[in-house]
């Protein structure tokens, strides 16, 4: 059943949507949103093409059409999201990981989109170019200038508090 | 030999060609900037892949899973049954017409009762007996062992309520109006379908569900909406 491959894709959905939206609850309505509409329309997916990227897409869409226009950003860096990962590993190790999705939180949304499909979920350029509806070459430029933003803002802390 | 920093990104992320690659390899070798470029977007991509790879391992929240119907069987196996009947070629659409028997069963029985369940009155092919008392009485599926099983209720669009019926071999669809239940359409339920697990709703065969595809206004009632329609006396 599509229903059963869409719900095994979506851990890799909500690590996606967690790169567009730092906030976590802001990353599961784009989900929820992308669910709904992926399985009211799941005759528009081809077979033979690729579920993750058309679910991916519909993300896209569905974050750039619901859920940016009530972003929570004045609550990105509440306290309580400070302390909500922190597992048995070392507090150095926890800290970078936050400083990246911060730092990711602070790029502009194209370069969000790039950096979640290619550096969080490690789709190939070519199926991260499908899912964004450009070419490849478009894609590559995209992401070095993407990298090159997000270098900046961890080599550079002062940057990184809006 | 110089490369761009987006061919040596591009090399980081497994994307060159394999003699793209051997140039990049052979290059890194000679030069310590080319290697410490390719280093710096390896680690980049190691950072951030490390920073979100724990989100896999949380939990699913439920509100984000494919949502289990809760509506009542009798819905669910017609939505399931008219899925199925999409899928199929059309030489078994012709075997199904061919088992049409509209009209053939006026005097029909139920289970050797003596009583007939359908009667030509005027025109009308109308339920009697105990498809008649069925069709008033039951609500939410019936029992198993009921020899009429009614699945499907809903209110087509001329506000007659309907609803879809299985007795023994046949199966049909019964409109009230006048006080009566008419039938306008009653078939053969095909062989495999009247095995071992039957529910009203999937043994339903093809132009039963097509004569309720015809005249369904909405969505099929739940179980409080029969009871409610039949609290009115399918008025």
């Amino acid at each position: 059943m599509l229903a059963d491959e869409i719900a095994a894709l979506l851990p890799r959905m909500r690590r996606f949507a967690r790169a567009l939206t730092y906030h976590r609850e802001d990353a599961d309505d784009v989900v929820q949103i992308a669910m709904e509409r992926a399985l009211g329309r799941s005759e528009q997916w081809e077979p033979g093409t690729r579920l993750d990227s058309w679910l991916f897409r519909i993300i896209k869409n569905a974050w750039i059409d619901e859920v940016r226009s009530r972003s929570r950003r004045a609550e990105l860096f509440a306290p309580e999201e400070e302390g909500e990962h922190v597992g048995d590993d070392t507090a150095q190790a926890h800290q970078q990981r936050l400083a990246i999705q911060k730092a990711i939180s602070l790029l502009s949304e194209e370069h969000r989109l790039v950096v979640g499909l290619v550096l969080v979920d490690g789709l190939p350029y070519k199926e991260a170019a499908d899912v964004l509806e450009i070419p490849v070459g478009t894609l590559t430029s995209r992401l070095a200038r993407a990298r090159d933003a997000l270098q900046q803002l961890l080599a550079d802390p002062t940057r990184r508090t809006p | 030999m110089t490369f761009s920093d987006d061919t040596l990104m591009a090399y980081a992320d497994g994307e060159l060609d394999p003699a793209e690659r051997a140039a990049i390899e052979q290059a890194m070798r000679t030069d310590p900037a080319i290697a410490a470029a390719v280093a710096r977007h390896r680690a980049l991509r190691a950072d951030v892949a490390a920073a979100f790879g724990g989100i896999l391992d949380e939990p699913v929240p439920a509100r984000l899973q494919p949502v289990p119907s809760t509506a009542p069987a009798s819905v669910l196996s017609l939505e399931a049954a008219r899925a199925k009947r999409k899928r199929w070629s059309w030489p078994e659409w012709g075997a199904l017409a061919a088992t049409l028997v509209v009209g053939v069963l006026v005097g029909k029985t139920v289970a050797g009762g003596a009583a007939p369940a359908i009667a030509g009155n005027g025109g009308q092919v109308v339920a009697q007996g105990a498809l008649a008392s069925a069709l008033d009485r039951q609500v939410g599926g019936g029992k198993a062992d009921d020899a009429v099983k009614v699945g499907v209720s809903f209110a087509a669009r001329d506000g007659q309520y309907c609803r879809g019926f299985v007795m023994g071999t046949s199966a049909g669809l019964a409109c009230r109006a006048g006080g009566q239940w008419r039938i306008p359409v009653l078939a053969e339920v095909a062989p495999e379908a009247t095995g071992g697990y039957r529910q009203a709703g999937s043994a339903l065969p093809a132009a039963v569900l097509d004569a309720i595809d015809e005249r369904i206004a909405g969505k099929p009632l739940d179980a409080a909406g029969e009871e409610a329609a039949r609290a009115r006396g399918w008025r």
